[in-house]
């Protein structure tokens, strides 16, 4: 009887939470929605009074416009090649040093590796005018190259993942030594398979900080055809004030991408994130 | 292999990220400290030691600590906000109920949103005439460009941007906590509040700790949703212009570098703190264990 009693309450407990969790969801959710009603909408529909919720007949052409008026074939190669580079080779610079921080004990190792991470108690804005002054002074300010060059490496995925590589049994690596292996073929062979899932988190935060920065493309870069996704948002404001439907456009393709590789990879993704802030 | 051979691969190993990070970070944070002491004229061409200077204007000027409070001011806002419902999300999550994964999902989409474009959403719901919040709240407020309100529509975007990771770190902090306590403070007749006060909350405190200097450390950095909810030509901008901002605006909008450094390693003092505190305290919970 009492058990029976537990149960039931246990069951209308679990209504009412899920009851909070559902209307936390929708507030969650409500801007997404906003975005994609909205750039359907005309212009005299999404600033109409009252409120209209659903535009009368879904009107396509904002995305065109957005498209045409500025420069988003730009935005978009210049975020997809800046976010590649941004990822590819702190990924493969990283673990290396990683390894070698890890696993060898060379002369030095220490304050090397001290001087590499503490970077990484700066706030980021700190280093933005000196970067801007190494960019001017190489002829580099408003190029896709200086998107990128400064994040060639990554203080931080050498952080993370020296973490797991100091994880790793010795025995693997000693047999692999004993093979005659030197110790960059026992990293590139023995040992970084074993980490794939670091790596896999560190792409995925590479690519996901690289395609929403805003104030390094903001700062760097002014051509319209130099923009990324992120920086040429804000010129589409201010073009476009008050033209909803454009601006809502714009919005829903410079995310697209990134959400789409989220819902392919979810579990990735949050694993990753939420990976990357703890040990951070 | 001899010993002396495994150094120099060692050395071939780190030397890309080595060299990259002294030429692009650590040789830039240790510049920028060093252009607060400058003042520069034709676009840096001359430069002048001027000692303190820019830091005396800095204090003197009465923009600089409305913006430090502006900062502060959204950071005691901001972070408690953001714990409070990633706890509260946490704890209703971490009652074994079914459909775990869809909620996360949910919760965690504006973490992959680009903050620039999340920005310009929630300036059309903000707005005032045709606002989607004003319509369901059957109010007329200008929430982005009256002063009074402006920094509330900031936190608000900000705290919605924000549960879904923390949510995620705290419900990993509570599933780490035995079950077994549970059950003996049940045994013991502690219900519903009681074993959340008693029982979760002690447990949950490194975690809670580490959570908040991490959202502190990334609050006092706060410019995206700035830039863009906000906007430049806002007259609502003062009462809400961070230091990242006015950085921003100082050295490349003005141009004047000095000052802008000046500003920015404020922030870095502010931060260095932040990260000895963490520090300090990590180690002191890690003895615990």
């Amino acid at each position: 009887m009492a058990k029976s009693q537990a149960v039931a309450a246990r069951s209308r407990s679990n209504w009412i939470i899920h009851l909070v969790l559902i209307a936390a969801s929708v507030v969650m959710i409500v801007p997404f929605i906003w975005m994609i009603l909205t750039s359907f909408k005309t212009v005299t529909e999404a600033t109409q009074i009252p409120v209209k919720i659903f535009p009368a007949n879904p009107d396509w052409s904002s995305y065109a416009k957005a498209f045409e008026k500025s420069d988003f074939g730009h935005y978009y190669l210049n975020t997809i090649f800046a976010a590649f580079m941004k990822t590819l080779f702190p990924v493969i610079f990283s673990s290396m040093a990683a390894y070698a921080f890890a696993r060898i004990k060379f002369p030095g190792r220490t304050l090397l590796f001290f001087i590499i991470i503490s970077v990484m108690m700066v706030p980021n804005p700190v280093f933005y005018t000196p970067q801007y002054l190494l960019m001017s002074n190489w002829g580099l300010v408003n190029t896709v190259t200086a998107l990128w060059i400064c994040s060639l490496v990554s203080p931080f995925a050498t952080f993370l993942l020296r973490q797991f590589f100091i994880g790793i049994s010795q025995e693997l690596e000693e047999a692999a030594i004993l093979d005659g292996c030197n110790p960059f073929q026992t990293f590139r062979y023995i040992m970084l398979p074993l980490v794939k899932s670091a790596l896999v988190a560190i792409v995925i935060i590479q690519l996901l900080w690289s395609w929403n920065e805003l104030q390094w493309p903001l700062i760097i870069n002014s051509s319209p055809d130099k923009l990324t996704l992120s920086s040429g948002l804000s010129t589409l404001v201010s073009m476009f004030s008050t033209n909803y439907p454009i601006l809502m456009a714009g919005a829903i393709m410079a995310v697209i991408p990134m959400i789409v590789l989220f819902f392919l990879f979810q579990k990735r993704f949050i694993e990753g994130v939420a990976f990357s802030a703890h040990k951070g | 292999m001899n010993s002396r051979s495994r150094y120099v691969w060692a050395y071939v190993m780190i030397a890309p990220t080595l060299l990259g990070t002294v030429l692009f970070w650590s040789w830039p944070a240790v510049y920028s400290i060093y252009l607060s002491f400058l003042k520069s004229e034709n676009f840096g061409l001359i430069n002048h030691w001027v000692g303190f200077a820019n830091y005396e204007k800095l204090f003197h000027d009465r923009e600089f600590w409305q913006n430090l409070r502006n900062t502060l001011y959204y950071t005691v806002l901001f972070v408690p906000l953001t714990l409070v419902f990633s706890t509260f999300f946490a704890v209703l999550l971490n009652s074994k109920i079914r459909g775990l994964s869809a909620y996360r999902v949910i919760f965690f989409l504006p973490q992959v949103t680009m903050p620039a474009a999340a920005a310009m959403v929630w300036v059309v719901l903000f707005a005032r005439d045709y606002g989607f919040i004003n319509y369901l709240l059957g109010t007329h407020v200008a929430w982005i460009s009256d002063s009074r309100f402006a920094m509330f529509a900031l936190v608000i975007v900000g705290v919605w941007g924000a549960i879904g990771l923390n949510m995620l770190l705290i419900l990993a902090g509570l599933q780490g906590i035995p079950r077994s306590l549970y059950e003996a403070a049940e045994l013991d007749g502690a219900v519903g509040f009681r074993k959340f006060r008693y029982i979760t909350l002690p447990l949950l405190t490194p975690t809670l700790f580490f959570t908040t200097v991490v959202l502190m450390i990334g609050a006092t950095q706060i410019f995206d949703s700035i830039y863009l909810l906000i906007g430049k030509t806002n007259v609502a901008l003062p009462s809400v212009r961070s230091l990242v901002y006015a950085y921003y605006q100082n050295s490349f909008v003005y141009y004047d570098q000095n000052y802008g450094a000046a500003i920015v390693d404020i922030l870095l003092v502010i931060n260095l703190i932040l990260t000895g505190i963490q520090f300090a305290f990590q180690k002191k919970w890690v003895n615990y264990d």
